[in-house]
């Protein structure tokens, strides 16, 4: 490994900047992934950083089950992003459709439509719960 | 107790203009409850009777508009709200057949019923005629013509 | 500037979904239309099944259910102050805010068990109680939330940098808003008294004690004053409640309901956001006939494009969020909101006749 990949995988684990995206969902584990980020939590101090643009971003965090409106734009919004991408789907219905499975307007979960990485169950699940996906998903990335 | 009545009866004094106003084209008009007054119309009447309510009672405050599948007829119904006193709520409800769900727009006379026509349009596939802008709101883009989903005998393909 | 509003993003056909789902299982999958207004949602369901089959409530539970919706209204309000403060680019004021809503949070969680999604609602009733300790506890969070908010009131009506970025933007005068049907905070701070508590009074809102707030500015501005001195007023009714609940009671019927007599009802509720609307019909089966959801912020979306117009696209965030746009709550329809995509998903497509009307200054997407 080149020095130089070495510096960029360190300073990903050190600091991954993260899109936060809902794709369909009802807003719950949004303003749940808000308030980890937030003083009480503070998951700022794994260097985690919420970025407004998908091509500044390491990791995409998705909450909600995929609409088939959304569908579409998703897969352009994975491409944006550059290389190696990294996925959490956070809650339920990101993990698999959740209650919203058999609706018309839904696909089914984040894995549908592109590779996830980590999945965080629960409805919503507690920051706590997403700050361990998150830790989990530093491991990941340390041994990529 | 005696605030209910009172209550009622001024309703009662709605439902008669209301009565007078469109004679019998109204074909149904009861009180459910203090504050809820229910109204049946021949299919065509529900401009005259939301024109008459606009502008006698001050009304423009279109709630919602729901459509339910009846099986032969589809019935739409407009929820309005009378910010006067006495407030009350209003049903205005009428009727289409399925196989020519034609009915009047009211977007001419209440504005905010735009957003609720669009989407009974998408979901129950009743084409509102003089709608300014009657095009695909909430559905996907890729979703065929012509389906309506929340039509009775249209069932979500169980994956 | 020219807004053509896009919608249907997070249409997910939960109104079909609702049809073939029993109303247990139907009072847990609309809470999940919108997670910041999910007890408005589930109650709400539930008033209109119950007025549709004739279902008494106890009289402890609908103070429950006053307690739990108006603790969600702060949260909702909080949760909306902080972030109108990163839209103006007040960072303090965010995490400030966010700080004191984890007390809301902790106090929903001890009652409801949850965080966010609270399933305290069922037919009849509520699903859990609210002990002497708990009322207790309750009282002491309040105490910080009122000298909390109070500072926030003081801070909102002074601080300039608030002022500043607020004052005249995105106005809304009362005569176009009342015609395009807008609700909630965004339609009192113009000076229109309609708030569904107290002209539909639901839950206990006939009893308790408290002040419709309106604010005749018709800006921004208006909006955060009108969030914020209803925190306030929501504090209030909650401690009236704590202080006049009936001390025993069911909180629910003894036999779980499944089976709801033929019938139809609308209920009204004034949600975070405003005026929140669910058609229930039913045809005495376990499931219902037709639900029909109408949330508020649908009813707000031709105000927006109203109230954007004139506005600086550096505005435009800020005004977008003052009527507090819940984008997947938003009739199970919406926008995506993706940061900065945001403005470029609404100028996407139509809404014609409205923005003909707009004058197209500023072109620069």
């Amino acid at each position: 490994m080149g020095l130089l990949s070495k510096l960029v995988k360190w300073a990903r684990t050190k600091s991954p900047w993260i899109l936060h995206l809902n794709t369909g969902g009802c807003n719950a584990c949004d303003i749940e992934i808000l308030a980890a980020l937030m003083p009480r939590f503070d998951v700022e101090r794994f260097g985690i950083i919420l970025m407004g643009s998908p091509r500044h971003a390491d990791v995409l965090v998705c909450t909600g089950p995929i609409t088939k409106q959304m569908k579409p734009r998703f897969r352009k919004l994975y491409e944006q992003v550059p290389d190696p991408k990294f996925v959490m789907a956070v809650g339920n219905c990101a993990c698999t459709g959740g209650v919203f499975k058999g609706c018309y307007g839904v696909e089914g979960g984040i894995d549908t439509a592109v590779p996830v990485d980590v999945y965080v169950p629960g409805c919503p699940p507690k920051p706590e719960a997403i700050i361990d996906g998150v830790a989990k998903l530093l491991a990941k990335l340390q041994k990529s | 107790m005696s605030k209910k009545k009172k209550e009622i009866k001024s309703e009662e004094k709605l439902i008669e203009e209301l009565k007078a106003a469109l004679g019998p084209q109204l074909e149904e008009a009861y009180i459910k409850r203090p504050r809820r007054i229910h109204l049946k119309v021949k299919p065509g009447a529900h401009r005259k009777a939301v024109e008459y309510m606009r502008d006698n009672w001050d009304l423009w405050h279109v709630s919602t508009i729901t459509g339910v599948d009846l099986g032969e007829n589809i019935e739409v119904i407009f929820h309005l709200w009378r910010f006067k006193e006495p407030q009350t709520a209003i049903m205005v409800r009428t009727y289409v057949p399925k196989s020519n769900p034609k009915l009047e727009t009211i977007t001419d006379i209440l504005p905010s019923s735009n957003f609720y026509e669009r989407e009974v349009h998408d979901l129950l596939g009743v084409v509102f005629e003089g709608h300014p802008n009657l095009e695909r709101l909430i559905l996907p883009e890729d979703w065929p013509e012509g389906v309506y989903p929340l039509r009775k005998d249209w069932q979500p393909t169980q994956e | 500037m020219d807004v053509k509003p896009r919608i249907g993003y997070v249409h997910r056909g939960i109104e079909k979904a609702l049809e073939n789902r029993t109303y247990i299982q139907g009072a847990f999958l609309v809470e999940r239309v919108c997670g910041i207004c999910s007890n408005a949602h589930q109650c709400t369901f539930m008033m209109a099944t119950e007025e549709a089959g004739g279902i008494e409530v106890s009289e402890k539970a609908n103070f429950i259910r006053t307690i739990v919706a108006e603790l969600e209204r702060i949260h909702s309000h909080l949760l909306w102050l902080g972030a109108a403060g990163l839209e103006i680019g007040f960072e303090t004021l965010f995490m400030y805010v966010w700080r004191d809503r984890e007390v809301v949070m902790d106090l929903l969680e001890a009652i409801s068990g949850n965080r966010v999604n609270y399933a305290m609602n069922i037919l009849g009733g509520v699903r859990r109680d609210i002990s002497p300790e708990l009322a207790d506890k309750i009282r002491k969070g309040l105490d910080y939330l009122e000298e909390r908010t109070n500072y926030y009131k003081k801070l909102c009506l002074e601080e300039s940098t608030v002022r500043k970025r607020t004052e005249g933007v995105g106005v809304l005068d009362p005569v176009t808003g009342v015609k395009l049907g807008a609700v909630g905070p965004t339609i009192r701070a113009s000076g229109v008294k309609f708030d569904v508590r107290k002209n539909d009074p639901h839950l206990k809102y006939d009893e308790a004690d408290f002040e419709l707030i309106t604010w005749d500015t018709c800006d921004t501005f208006g909006r955060v004053v009108v969030r914020v001195l209803e925190t306030i007023e929501s504090i209030k009714i909650i401690r009236w409640c704590l202080d006049h609940m009936p001390k025993k009671g069911d909180i629910m019927p003894e036999k779980l309901i499944r089976r709801v007599p033929e019938g139809e009802a609308y209920a009204r509720f004034e949600a975070q956001r405003g005026e929140l609307i669910y058609y229930v019909k039913s045809n005495g089966t376990d499931k219902p006939y037709r639900v029909k959801i109408r949330t508020p912020t649908m009813a707000n979306i031709l105000s927006v494009a109203e109230l954007l117009k004139g506005c600086y696209i550096a505005d435009l965030p800020i005004a977008l969020a003052s009527i507090d746009p819940c984008f997947s709550c938003e009739d199970r329809i919406t926008f995506i909101d993706i940061e900065k995509e945001k403005t470029w998903t609404w100028t996407r497509e139509e809404l014609r006749r409205y923005s003909r009307e707009f004058n197209e200054k500023e072109k620069r997407w």
